[in-house]
């Protein structure tokens, strides 16, 4: 019989084996329980900075349009206005007109600014600290969330999305088979305005601008755009007039689609909101017979003249092809970006070099760890046995964890394994060497295990302690990859001194039980 | 079977010749990264790094007219005509690998101009979308259709992921599902171009330059933390000094060997390294419990030098297994693990060998010279003051020297 404290303990070590085998079980629903990471899987990995100074001159340029309105408003002299930097500007009333009055207009209409008289007798206006703060982190959550919506109608399954400090978003895209297109998906900011053209376009911006009435000189700005010929393909840059106001965007978009025009060229049909719809009917009713130009990311992407008034949907057309044409609906569905980024680091591995990397990785882990079992073996006999099982379970242990952490095994993370399972052979190592030499003083059998036990217990403890605190490092330093790696290293450590201590204990206590009196140990 | 059974080398009289071996190891290494310089990889030196595998013989005077300032080398076998290329940084942050892989695009598939689609760099969103536009098995346009052609198109790339690239027409219409239309429509409208991008990196200046500092601050943080928990864990900074000089022996007996293998300092290196900084001290730490129980237990009086042999030769047996169990592992990573982790392997390798190396060499050499330089306060360790905490008390030893009982 065996004593009811060890029943305790073997039910224990059942109910652990059984619960991690079940989670790296691939079922139905989890085809694959242990992610893998994109070293070993293919994929994507980007790391991006949001230039939040886009959306801080955003803010600035409409505070300095402001101040000149309600100038206007309150009949006084519109002041000369000049950006120092993303977050500054200046506005130098004309001669002989005091600052007051526009002190008092931008305590009322420009909340956000902190005001100062320079030396010169101007207001410098500066964006308080909160503010910005508070429109950079406005920027960088829209900018993940469209992100999102991109990756998420590109299909990509499991992204991972996060933003980090300093500005700056991580993207993990596994599984993606065509990485370029996905990075320009990304990476489209994506602005759709419908602004007038004045004038005509020319091959010469200063063309284009001289045909514009010199009343309207100062209201236009010249975009450039891409010239077609009879055939419509593209031939060389136009440029156009373009006026400055900007009457509907992309947000008053319902949504955007691929689809096919009169010859069979692709082009995208859009659809607008019931308050877009409201202001492209009144827009394209007051002009009809003029040009409308449909600027995207400051590029005109074509310029149709307006036959009648439109009012709730329109198609973009411009020289694309399929993949072109589905790649603008796309973003033009999942909204623009606020500001533009900036690629900081990509890691991408294609699929095929993720299969290598996984076949050989999972190889030489397999061959390593028949090496050791024999190697135990042979040098342990029947402790060996008990060491190997440990062993195994300790693996079980470290893939369930992996598994239920929703972990990712990563390249260096097969080689943590590889590590972890040679800290439970030092584990075990270390007990058998005890266990022998308490025999060579003489002890009985249980004495020696009792002994070997209890003795190797703080060095086994130091040597895990030293190794923990470096995996710690690895984790707080290290990035991608090496962080699971970190995670590995940490969980199969645990697992090591559970299985060191508690598993090969009980075997032991199995084999070899007190009340038996055992006179001899195969070790 | 048993090996290293009641051994009494005497280890502490090998360590002058020890320091003077590491001292040369270290120095050679040394001087080849001043006379080479630093190999950085790409995660610190930033720039874009990026492997393809080519359909044809490699076109490579076409490539080195194209980029002037990569570096261009075979990777892997020849016969698998795959080239890694590595391009220096260009000091702005940019999305270098992508402009490069874009560029090479551009020259070496002329087709694409023509809008075909290029079956060997394109994925299965690109081609779904041919498919459903072209329509070869009238499915309509609806969810269905797209379910359908999306499937066959899935098959089509995964086959490429399992062969590297596509070589001929015939590996794409042989994929399951693909009916005599789509066969027409890929005939057409795709072709097979020149590369397929297995790997591709870009690390910008500012990400290298932080990766570089986060690395270097991990192996000398995590150094001193192992000195620390030694010393506290121990109660002597004897420990703690003897330690932190053996975990730097051990990095730069590792860095000497990338030096000599001509390696690249990559993120996977610091992660090996930081290893080595966690593992290499095991061996130690069992040395110094083992020295510690024996002065709870010692009767007479003894040397630190004594010391010190008698706890090596008892762990003697333990060390060696163990090393050797790990040794064993790495040499099955090294030999089959794919040459992405295969310079991971080596500095493991030297990291595990040089740590047992250290601690039957190193260390005796700094803790005696440590204790002849407090006033040898280490050597006395008459009969235990303290009351035995162990449960069955071990007979007493009569002498040092490890025992000559017959094992069981």
């Amino acid at each position: 019989m065996l004593n009811r404290s060890l029943w305790w303990k073997v039910a224990l070590v059942v109910g652990v084996l059984v619960v991690f085998t079940a989670a790296i079980i691939p079922t139905k629903n989890n085809s694959e329980p242990i992610r893998r990471g994109l070293d070993l899987k293919g994929g994507t990995h980007l790391v991006m900075r949001v230039n939040v100074g886009d959306a801080l001159r955003l803010e600035v340029d409409q505070a300095i349009e402001s101040l000149k309105n309600q100038s206007a408003k309150n009949n006084l002299p519109v002041p000369a206005t000049r950006r120092i930097d993303d977050t500054t500007f200046v506005a130098v009333p004309p001669p002989g007109i005091g600052t007051a009055e526009y002190e008092r207009l931008a305590k009322d209409y420009l909340p956000s600014f902190d005001m100062s008289r320079t030396a010169e007798g101007a207001l410098q206006f500066r964006l308080k600290p909160a503010s910005v703060a508070a429109i950079q982190r406005d920027t960088t959550d829209h900018v993940v969330e469209t992100i999102r919506n991109r990756v998420d109608a590109l299909g990509v399954t499991e992204p991972l999305i996060a933003p980090e400090s300093g500005n700056r978003i991580v993207i993990q895209l596994p599984g993606v088979d065509d990485p370029a297109r996905v990075k320009d998906i990304i990476k489209t900011t994506a602005v759709l305005q419908f602004r007038l053209v004045e004038g005509n376009p020319a091959s010469d911006p200063k063309v284009a601008l001289e045909s514009v009435p010199a009343n309207m000189k100062n209201e236009v700005e010249v975009l450039p755009g891409t010239r077609e010929d009879e055939l419509g393909r593209a031939a060389g840059v136009e440029y156009y007039a373009i006026r400055k106001i900007v009457p509907v965007t992309g947000t008053d978009l319902k949504t955007a689609r691929v689809q096919k025009g009169r010859l069979g060229e692709p082009n995208v049909g859009f659809s607008l909101t019931p308050d877009g719809g409201h202001k492209f009917g009144d827009l394209t009713g007051a002009n009809v017979g003029r040009r409308l130009a449909i600027v995207l990311d400051n590029k005109v992407v074509s310029a149709p003249r307006i036959n009648s008034q439109i009012s709730d949907q329109g198609v973009i057309e411009g020289n694309f092809t399929t993949q072109q044409a589905s790649d603008l609906a796309l973003v033009l569905r999942s909204g623009s970006l606020p500001a533009s980024l900036t690629t900081l680091e990509e890691r991408t591995v294609g699929p095929s070099l993720g299969r290598d990397s996984i076949t050989q990785g999972v190889r030489a882990s397999i061959i390593g760890f028949i090496a050791l079992v024999i190697a135990v073996i042979l040098y342990y006999r029947g402790a060996g046995i008990n060491a190997i099982l440990a062993l195994l379970l300790n693996l079980v242990i470290l893939l369930g964890m992996l598994a239920l952490f929703k972990a990712t095994l990563t390249l260096p993370g097969i080689a943590g394994i590889i590590l972890t399972l040679g800290m439970a052979v030092d584990s075990n190592v270390l007990v058998f060497e005890r266990i022998r030499e308490e025999l060579r003083d003489g002890k009985t059998v249980r004495a020696a295990i009792e002994n070997g036990f209890s003795r190797a217990f703080g060095t086994i403890i130091d040597t895990h302690m030293t190794t923990i605190i470096s995996a710690l490092f690895l984790f707080q330093f290290g990035t991608g990859p090496i962080k699971g790696f970190a995670v590995t290293l940490l969980i199969g450590l645990a697992a090591s001194v559970f299985t060191a201590f508690f598993v090969s204990r009980i075997i032991f206590d199995f084999w070899y039980k007190p009340q038996d009196r055992p006179r001899e140990i195969s070790i | 079977m048993q090996i290293f059974v009641n051994t009494n080398y005497d280890f502490v009289k090998w360590r002058f010749a020890a320091v003077a071996f590491s001292l040369i190891w270290i120095l050679a290494g040394a001087g080849l990264f001043l006379k080479n310089g630093i190999n950085w990889g790409i995660d610190f030196a930033g720039g874009a790094s990026i492997v393809l595998k080519f359909r044809d013989a490699v076109p490579m005077n076409r490539l080195r007219a194209d980029l002037k300032d990569a570096t261009i080398q075979q990777y892997g076998k020849a016969s698998d005509r795959a080239l890694l290329i590595r391009l220096p940084q260009q000091g702005k942050e940019s999305d270098l690998a992508g402009q490069v892989v874009a560029k090479l695009n551009h020259d070496l598939n002329p087709e694409a101009s023509a809008g075909k689609l290029d079956l060997n760099f394109q994925g299965r969103d690109r081609l779904t979308d041919l498919l459903l536009m072209s329509d070869p098995d009238r499915r309509g346009t609806g969810p269905d259709a797209h379910a359908y052609y999306a499937k066959v198109a899935e098959a089509m790339i995964n086959k490429r992921s399992e062969l590297g690239l596509f070589t001929n027409m015939q590996q794409v219409t042989s994929v399951p599902g693909v009916t005599t239309g789509i066969a027409r429509v890929i005939q057409e409208k795709t072709f097979l171009g020149a590369f397929n991008v297995l790997n591709q990196e870009t690390v910008g200046p500012q990400v290298g330059r932080e990766l570089q500092q986060k690395a270097i601050w991990a192996v000398i943080l995590s150094t001193l933390a192992m000195g620390v928990y030694l010393w506290l864990r121990f109660r002597s900074p004897m420990f703690g000094v003897a330690a932190v000089v053996c975990i730097i022996h051990d990095v730069l007996v590792s860095l000497a060997f990338l030096a000599m293998i001509r390696g690249e300092f990559s993120l996977n290196i610091v992660a090996a390294l930081l290893l080595i900084v966690g593992y290499s001290i095991n061996d130690t730490v069992v040395t110094y419990d083992r020295m510690r129980e024996n002065r709870r237990k010692l009767k007479t009086r003894m040397t630190l030098e004594e010391q010190l042999n008698l706890a090596m030769n008892q762990t003697l047996s333990r060390t060696i297994l163990t090393s050797g169990s790990v040794v064993l592992v790495l040499i099955a990573l090294l030999l089959f693990g794919g040459r992405v982790i295969h310079e991971f392997a080596w500095i493991l390798l030297i990291g595990v060998i040089a740590g047992t190396y250290s601690t039957v060499t190193i260390v005796p050499a700094v803790a005696i010279a440590w204790n002849k330089w407090t006033g040898r306060k280490y050597d006395v360790a008459g009969p235990a003051a303290r009351p035995k905490a162990e449960p069955t008390p071990p007979t007493p030893r009569e002498e040092p020297t490890p025992r000559r009982r017959k094992a069981v």
